[in-house]
């Protein structure tokens, strides 16, 4: 007998002409529906406790043997180790959430496991996979428009608003008592960036300098630039220079060493300090073209054949009194060129004066221990912005700048899509209520799909309660209640504990990230229900 | 006693057990796929047993292409739907199970003690009948743009409707049309570029004309030009290294080194002069760029985009019609690529470079946005196949009806010539027509509805004349297939149809297996 590789063959059945078995007696395809399901509830429900502003947070081990404490959905998931196909799937979801909005990646992910679970229940009943697939997107169009319907458009230059957004989404992290800090840094560097015309900004223009040392009090957001370097002291050189030429060299100050392979012959002792003499000459006319080009600030970028600097410039370049960074990486170049109006110079033929940055100050403090090079007052400036994020250790720090990433990414959100929904659970509700609404005018199984998807919305507002420690079940009927009685934003006031306007609390977030959401939840929703079969490829 | 005739580990299976392990074989593959079929199929994970990465998709070569196989005719079913999907690039599923549906009901003859060759006999008469059914039902629209536009749409649609991107169709099936059209006829494909970024929902995807390349342009060149003339190059930009092994020079001081390493910079300042004396103002590189060549090309002016791949690099040589050069000593014999605007756009949370207005006016880029990356590689798959089956009906113009209503009548026609045949070549023929009608059956059994009520109804409307009846999916009856705008290549049909047929015939030929000896490894 022949064998097949492949999962067993459901045995060469009779031809099923006659047949007229109903869809849930295939065994197979449901154990595997199921199997997934488990799998993607069991994420879901991994990430259900960090969400909102009363979640927990989660200690992660990873296999390096460091140390992670975070409550962004999107970093947990990333660290875990998914083996399951249909848990890998939810991983990629957040993944998506991440760089479509930045925020709301735990939601994404609590929102899918909630659907799948809808979905569960209406498949023991014998519905048609596909046709759960189908009302869920249709479903989703529908809530989607609910939402745009309720939001509220901005005005990107409305500051308070942006401010709002940025800090609930800082108040569901650890960092939240330093929300009046971060948040004000977060809307004040993005909309540094924007233009009136921009629709999208990129992040990789601000840049968050980590130092350990102070507290995330003392995060700010410089005027300037802050390198992630540290001035070379170790001859004594300047760490202040006003009026600072700065230039960003991408060649190297130590001895010469061409691609070929050579060796320097010496024949006899007298050669020695010829070549000793020699090296110095060399490296002296460097540091002299340098120094003639009225460059004062070097910054050298990090080589990996051969030292970027070496002693004896470094002593030379302290005596010409030029204060020097080194370890410079080769993508930070585009970055400081832009900030700071200079241009690289890869060869010291072409060190002139025209291609050097000018700044009022470039300064090395140091406050609570923590050593930072600050240029400011740069001429010129293009459109960047740095951050400097201070934290007592690394883990405070690593997720202080994840958080600020999450507040970035909000008003980015925002530039995008200018319009805010309440916060609070208050939208999943409102969109809820209105879809069981409309559940009612349709017929058949649609309609039955469409009032499990505006059940399984509910899940937002019910887990912020839980977490919360508030009764959940309460809580939801009564924000029900609320909302049928006509009060679009009332909302979970988790601090207070009970149900009131959530936009008098100021609590709001960007229309895009919770369209995004439901959007792309139900799109892995329904990709992972069509699923009946699991093969193993090769 | 027996006689050693192979060798120790060969083996051979005869008659009666090698028709039914090709059978089981066969049947277990058209099982596997058959719940993919149609608007209501389901979609499969595969996980690589290596890697562990996972794989989500509804297309059958995919699937086929993925598994394991230790079955001869299992191995002929996958290989006829990698035919397929190279031939047309879509109906890869149905060829298979129309297959095994075939041999389902050579499997029953032949337990009837009717000789294979019999059977083989009565499936050519059967397929030739079916042939000319098909011929007759297809109709060409291709003198009408207007009306061949809309076939094209329908086609793409049916096409899609099967796939992941069933609930945009419409959406999709407009950016394929109008992608395939911009080709003017061509079927080459590489014209058609897809990027795939994850993030977004899957109606964020959009057509652009012109050429999308993945990579950022170099530090400090201008960021945005017009009238770009672009010399495309693999040449390496970092040093020239003489390539000769253990090539040495030994010096007696540090200024001789220093002069060797101003020497080697003055060599690569003079291949860049040599690049900026073609003229151009973009300068794109399948290698590193290192800072001193950058530095100096950003001191001309030019645009500079380094480590552009292999694949990046020919694409852009066939978008823009430049030719990718590697030496630049005669600059008059380089032809350079050339396009209206080259641009960094942002996709996602990337930075990418668009060339638009190139020489090439077919080609497009369409970039595909999705929740996570199972999701977009199916839809990239989903969109091969309609444009591949795009590009045959535009050579091939003719249509016919899909939904099973090509099927149905096929099996009709295949009845009617049974009846004149004499001979138990007619009840082979018969079986032949029983298969034809399981492809309408696995449809509706996989829409959850009653396969045998919705089939016989089917049934009766075509023998009623009705010869646009088909299944409509959507609402469990039966309905025009013309109205419903469910259209299908004809080409795709006819070659399912022989395709299918020629496998049967040759596994059911089949009588006896012989399996040499597996080849030795030596144990490590």
């Amino acid at each position: 007998m022949a064998s097949i590789a492949a999962p067993t063959p459901s045995a060469a059945a009779p031809s099923r002409t006659g047949s007229n078995k109903a869809f849930n007696d295939k065994g197979k395809p449901m154990e595997v529906r199921l199997s997934n399901m488990v799998a993607a509830k069991a994420i879901s429900d991994a990430v259900r406790t960090s969400l909102g502003p009363r979640g927990m947070d989660k200690m992660i081990q990873t296999p390096k043997g460091e140390l992670i404490i975070t409550n962004d959905g999107a970093t947990i998931l990333k660290s875990i180790q998914a083996l399951h196909p249909a848990a890998k799937m939810l991983v990629d979801l957040s993944a998506a959430q991440d760089v479509e909005a930045g925020d709301g990646t735990t939601s994404v992910v609590v929102l899918a496991g909630s659907l799948l679970g809808a979905a569960e229940k209406m498949l023991e009943k014998g519905m048609h996979p596909t046709i759960i697939a189908e009302s869920f997107l249709k479903a989703s169009q529908k809530a989607v428009e609910y939402l745009t319907e309720v939001s509220m458009p901005i005005d990107i230059r409305d500051n308070t608003a942006l401010l709002r957004a940025a800090t609930t989404s800082l108040n569901s992290k650890i960092v939240s008592q330093y929300s009046s800090t971060l948040a004000p840094i977060a809307v004040n560097a993005v909309t540094r960036l924007v233009t009136p015309t921009s629709s999208n900004v990129d992040l990789r223009d601000i840049r968050i300098v980590k130092k350990v040392g102070g507290t995330i009090e003392d995060t700010e957001l410089v005027e300037g630039v802050v390198l992630n370097q540290n001035v070379v002291v170790s001859h004594g050189g300047p760490t202040r220079i006003e009026k600072a030429k700065i230039g960003l060299i991408q060649f190297q100050l130590s001895a010469p060493k061409p691609d070929m392979d050579n060796t320097v012959i010496i024949n006899d002792y007298r050669q020695m300090d010829k070549v000793l003499k020699e090296g110095r000459q060399y490296l002296l006319n460097i540091c002299k073209k340098i120094k003639s080009a009225k460059c004062n600030v070097l910054l050298i970028q990090k080589s990996i054949l051969r030292d970027a600097v070496d002693d004896t410039s470094l002593t030379f370049l302290k005596k010409l009194g030029i204060l020097v960074v080194k370890d410079v990486e080769r993508d930070e170049i585009e970055f400081l060129c832009k900030s700071l109006g200079c241009k690289p110079v890869a060869d010291v033929e072409a060190f002139t004066e025209d291609k050097l940055g000018y700044a009022d100050l470039v300064e090395e403090t140091s406050s609570a221990g923590a050593k930072v090079v600050r240029i400011t007052g740069v001429k010129n400036p293009g459109r960047t912005v740095s951050v400097l994020a201070t934290g007592s250790n690394n883990l405070v720090l690593e997720e202080c700048e994840r958080s600020l990433h999450d507040a970035l990414c909000v008003v980015r959100c925002l530039v995008k899509k200018r319009a805010l929904i309440a916060g609070g659970g208050a939208p999943e509700i409102h969109v809820s209520r209105l879809l069981s609404q409309y559940a009612q005018s349709l017929k058949g199984m649609e309609a039955y799909c469409f009032q499990a998807y505006a059940d399984a919305l509910e899940v937002i507002p019910t887990t912020l309660a839980e977490n919360a420690g508030l009764n959940p079940i309460a809580i939801v009927t009564e924000l029900r209640n609320k909302h049928a009685l006509g009060e679009r934003y009332a909302g979970i006031n988790v601090r207070k504990g009970l149900i009131s306007n959530i936009l008098e609390e100021d609590v709001v977030q960007p229309l895009l990230v919770s369209t995004s959401a439901v959007e792309l939840s139900t799109e892995t929703v329904c990709l992972i229900l069509k699923i009946d079969d699991y093969v193993q490829a090769r | 006693m027996s006689m050693n005739i192979f060798g120790a580990e060969a083996t051979e299976e005869k008659a009666e057990n090698a028709r039914l392990s090709s059978f089981v074989g066969a049947l277990a593959i058209g099982d596997l796929v058959k719940s993919t079929l149609g608007p209501k199929g389901m979609n499969k994970i595969l996980q690589s047993g290596s890697s562990g990465d996972i794989n989500v998709t509804n297309d059958g070569a995919t699937i086929l292409k993925a598994i394991q196989l230790d079955n001869a005719a299992a191995k002929i079913l996958v290989n006829i739907s990698k035919v397929q999907d190279d031939e047309i690039g879509d109906g890869t599923t149905s060829v298979c199970v129309l297959s095994a549906e075939l041999l389902r009901e050579a499997e029953k003859l032949i337990a009837q003690r009717i000789h294979p060759q019999t059977i083989v006999e009565g499936y050519r008469i059967a397929s030739a009948a079916a042939l000319q059914a098909l011929e007759q039902a297809a109709v060409d629209n291709s003198a009408d743009p207007a009306r061949f536009r809309e076939d094209l749409v329908n086609i793409a649609r049916t096409t899609l409707s099967s796939k992941v991107l069933s609930q945009d169709k419409d959406y999709f099936a407009n950016l394929a049309v109008d992608a395939v059209l911009r080709l003017k006829g061509s079927t080459d494909l590489e014209h058609i570029q897809i990027i795939k970024k994850v993030g977004g929902k899957l109606t964020d995807s959009y057509l652009d004309e012109g050429f999308i390349l993945d990579k950022s342009i170099g530090v400090n060149s201008p960021k945005r030009l017009e009238n770009a003339k672009i010399l495309i190059a693999n040449t390496s930009m970092d040093t020239d290294k003489i390539k000769v092994f253990g090539a040495r020079v030994k010096v007696d001081s540090t200024g001789k080194l220093a002069e060797l390493e101003r020497a080697e910079r003055e060599k690569m300042k003079a291949k860049v002069d040599a690049i900026a004396a073609h003229g151009i103002n973009c300068f794109v590189n399948r290698q590193l760029i290192y800072n001193y060549p950058e530095s100096l090309l950003a001191e001309r002016g030019i645009m500079m985009i380094e480590h552009a791949d292999f694949e990046g690099v020919e694409r852009l040589s066939l978008v823009t019609g430049g030719e990718i050069a590697s030496t630049f000593d005669r600059p008059d014999l380089v032809k350079l690529g050339r396009c209206d605007l080259i641009e960094e756009i942002m996709i996602g949370e990337d930075k990418l470079i668009k060339f638009s207005g190139v020489a090439a006016g077919e080609a497009c880029t369409v970039v595909l946005r999705g929740s996570t990356s199972q999701m977009i590689d199916e839809a990239e798959r989903s969109l091969h196949d309609a444009l591949s089956v795009l590009s045959q009906t535009v050579k091939e113009t003719r249509i016919v009806l899909g939904g099973g209503c090509a099927e149905m009548l096929m099996s009709c026609a295949v009845d009617l010539a049974a009846r004149k045949v004499t001979g138990k070549k007619a009840i082979a023929a018969e079986a032949f027509g029983r298969a034809l009608r399981q492809i309408p059956t696995i449809l509706a059994d996989n829409a959850g509805y009653d396969s045998s009520e919705l089939v016989s109804r089917l049934r009766a409307a075509h023998w009623d004349g009705r010869a646009d009846a088909g299944l409509d999916m959507n609402e469990g009856t039966i309905g025009s297939m013309k109205e419903l705008g469910v259209t299908e290549s004809y080409k795709l049909k006819r070659q399912v149809v022989t395709s299918a047929t020629e496998a049967a015939e040759m596994i059911i030929r089949v009588d006896d297996i012989l399996r040499a000896t597996p080849r030795r490894r030596e144990a490590v």
